[in-house]
């Protein structure tokens, strides 16, 4: 397993990615669990964040630039998503109070 | 205006008004309609005038209607001395009978009226392109035609059941007799590879016939008399001219059919119509030369329907009705001419009977108009006072019907029994000419009973007028000249007793060829001496339904009173043969077919695809973590099948 120099230390690449797939997995949890709206949005970004560093790690790994690209390109996705996102919310709590999430629930089939 | 153009007017004048009228036309005044109903087809008859006093004759091709191949239909007119024979028939008639109308219908609501005339106009016109037609294509066009406008016209008091059930049994009836006229007319053109009668009947002349070049088939020669697919092309023209002329054994829509307005009965179901079975014949005389079987069908036929309707009509207490079974009778009589041979008796019988039915009809429904409706002769009783005109009108009909010398009806049936009893060598002649005899004596009955109940005696207690009032001028003047012409009209032809002018035989002789045989003396002494006995039966009728003195036949025959009361069954019979076991089928295929294989599929899928839709809906929660949870669940099975993959 190689390793990646942070700091002036070297650390074992596998952390940096255990540390991505912890967070990703606590960002999916709080989509899953949380009510809030706006909790949501947030677990969304540590989602996003996860997938980041990750790419981060394989760049340095591998010593190619399209990693931290990509990463430069989903926080800008990740930005205008957050836009749209917290603009819809903002819309939906002109109309009502919205605690939680379940009461959006007037598609249902 | 050349011939052409002129026979194309006589036929477009009558469409030109039914366009006029038709749809949105009772919007206008309706002074419009009474000018452009009837005048139109005064106009048509101006048009004929003109044809027959030019002597026109030709077969005017207009346009090809259809060309494939070696099949060639043109619209051709075919004018000769027939057709304009006819064409005056039906314009001269149907003018004074559509100018009767006018007051006739006059109760009608404005669109109604306006409607009648529409209908009269079509009538007129299927009419006439049936007649003018020169190949057999739209000789079907105007049968059909007419056959729709009859239809339209029986059931013109739609709200009346009655007026549509008979409308449709007529419409049934017609279309027997449309599918003979169509197969015969495929048989003709499968035998002779033409539509057009002149190229028929000029290969039945030469007695060989070619398929047109191109058709790797050797010429044919006919022997005359044993051509089976003339016969079997006879046949099947004869059901159509059955079915049209109410005769047996497609009879029955007749009667039903003076559910219509009597100028309807007196036009469609007396004068014109109903007389085109005889026409028919006598066009397609050239056929019927050469196939006797058909030929003495069509005597057998009319002599047996003659007699059949004449003793029906004795028993009828509807005036029309009895008018209707009459009608019956005298196409009989012209059927037994035509299919003996006599077809310029024939005709001159149509010309006659033209006259006095439509007579009697018109002056019926004045009868009926001054009853208020009311059509049952033993409600009338002792008009004879009160209407006169119209009982003059009516007694100069009822005996021109018995044929009493020197009204039109005495010449026309004596020459037709003359001409029966006089044909040499032919036994077949002679057995019709003996029930045309016994059926003329019976109309003498049947006429007087009538003629008696309704205007002699003192009037039934049960008259819905106490006093009646004569009809107007309108419907006044076409019965009085109608009536002239049933009295004067029969000095055209007095072959009948053997000395005079003879000139519907003259004037059709190009058409239908010249008198065959002569009568023979005997012939005319017995025509007057059954003049004679028909008028003192008529006479007779008069001790049995006004004085009384002689007890009535029926009590004496009951059982016979009771089966001309059913018309012999027929309506019973066809019901038991064709219209239950048809309801009966339609009610299996309803209830074991379209129920549970037609509708069972059509709701089964509708059923199905609800069932799904609302098992699938059931995924919608709406709820936004199920969403995620199966996008997530997604996501991890994916990376588990590239895990899979990845590490085999």
């Amino acid at each position: 397993m190689s390793t990646l120099e942070i700091g002036g230390s070297q650390l074992d690449a596998a952390w940096f990615l255990l540390l991505g797939g912890v967070l990703f997995a606590i960002g999916t949890v709080g989509v899953l669990v949380r009510r809030n709206p706006l909790v949501i949005l947030i677990s969304i970004e540590l989602m996003l964040n996860a997938v980041n560093l990750t790419l981060i790690v394989f760049s340095r790994q591998l010593q190619n630039m399209e990693g931290q690209l990509f990463a430069l390109m989903s926080m800008t996705v990740a930005a205008a998503e957050a836009v749209v996102g917290l603009a819809i919310l903002v819309d939906i709590f002109h109309v009502r109070d919205v605690e939680d999430i379940d009461e959006l629930s007037e598609m249902k089939g | 205006m050349s011939t052409s153009q002129l026979a194309l007017a006589v036929l477009l004048l009558p469409a030109a008004g039914a366009i006029l009228l038709a749809g949105r036309g009772w919007r206008l005044p309706r002074i419009v309609t009474v000018i452009v109903g009837p005048g139109v087809v005064w106009a048509s008859f101006a048009a004929t005038l003109m044809l027959f006093f030019g002597q026109a004759k030709g077969d005017f091709t207009y346009w090809t209607w259809i060309k494939s191949g070696t099949f060639d239909v043109p619209f051709n007119l075919l004018v000769d001395n027939l057709s304009i024979f006819m064409c005056l028939v039906i314009t001269g008639v149907g003018a004074l009978i559509v100018t009767y109308s006018v007051g006739y219908m006059e109760h009608e609501d404005d669109p109604s009226y306006a409607r009648f005339f529409t209908y009269m106009d079509v009538f007129i016109f299927s009419m006439l392109l049936l007649v003018l037609a020169g190949n057999f294509v739209f000789l079907i066009v105007g049968w059909a035609l007419v056959g729709l406008s009859s239809y339209l016209l029986i059931g013109f008091w739609y709200q009346r059941r009655s007026a549509v059930l008979a409308a449709r049994k007529a419409f049934v009836m017609n279309v027997i007799g449309d599918v003979g006229m169509i197969l015969g007319a495929f048989v003709i053109f499968v035998t002779y590879h033409a539509v057009t009668y002149g190229a028929v009947f000029a290969q039945l002349k030469s007695g060989t016939f070619c398929p047109p070049p191109g058709q790797l088939t050797q010429c044919l020669h006919i022997v005359g008399g044993d051509s089976s697919s003339l016969e079997l092309a006879a046949f099947l023209l004869l059901v159509g001219a059955v079915a049209k002329s109410a005769q047996l054994p497609l009879h029955t829509w007749l009667p039903d059919a003076m559910e219509g307005p009597t100028p309807v009965s007196a036009l469609i179901h007396a004068a014109t119509m109903v007389t085109a079975g005889v026409y028919l014949i006598g066009r397609m005389h050239p056929i019927y030369d050469i196939a006797t079987y058909a030929h003495n069908t069509v005597a057998i036929v009319g002599a047996v329907t003659a007699l059949f309707a004449a003793t029906i009509a004795i028993v009828q207490t509807d005036i029309k009705r009895v008018l209707a079974y009459s009608t019956m009778s005298q196409i009989g009589y012209m059927f037994l001419a035509v299919g003996i041979g006599a077809y310029a008796a024939g005709f001159f019988h149509l010309l006659a009977h033209a006259f006095f039915k439509a007579l009697l009809f018109m002056a019926a429904g004045n009868v009926i108009h001054a009853m208020h409706d009311e059509q049952d002769m033993r409600k009338f009783g002792g008009l004879f006072r009160q209407l006169p005109r119209t009982s003059w009108s009516f007694l100069i009909g009822s005996l021109a019907l018995v044929g009493v010398i020197p009204l039109v009806g005495f010449f026309s049936k004596e020459q037709i029994l003359g001409a029966a009893f006089s044909k040499p060598d032919d036994s077949l002649a002679l057995a019709v000419w003996v029930v045309g005899v016994v059926t003329a004596l019976i109309t003498g009955f049947y006429t007087g009973r009538m003629w008696w109940m309704a205007f002699g005696g003192k009037p039934s207690p049960e008259r819905p007028v106490a006093v009646p009032h004569e009809a107007r001028l309108v419907m006044m003047v076409p019965v009085l000249i109608l009536a002239a012409l049933s009295v004067v009209g029969g000095f055209i032809q007095t072959r009948a007793l053997g000395i005079g002018p003879s000139q519907v035989s003259d004037f059709l002789a190009s058409a239908v060829g010249p008198v065959r045989w002569e009568e023979n003396a005997g012939a005319i002494v017995i025509g007057l001496a059954t003049m004679v006995l028909a008028a003192l039966l008529f006479l007779a009728a008069y001790r049995w339904y006004v004085a009384r003195t002689w007890t009535p036949w029926s009590s004496r025959l009951p059982w016979a009173q009771r089966l001309l009361e059913r018309k012999y069954y027929f309506d019973e019979i066809y019901d038991a043969a064709f219209v239950r076991p048809m309801d009966g089928l339609a009610d299996v295929g309803l209830r074991d077919i379209e129920k549970p294989v037609f509708d069972g599929a059509v709701v089964g899928t509708g059923r199905a695809a609800v069932a799904g839709a609302s098992s699938l809906s059931l995924t919608q929660s709406g709820y936004f973590r199920n969403y995620v949870l199966v996008f997530v669940g997604g996501a991890v099975v994916a990376a588990v099948l590239l895990l899979i993959r990845a590490s085999s």
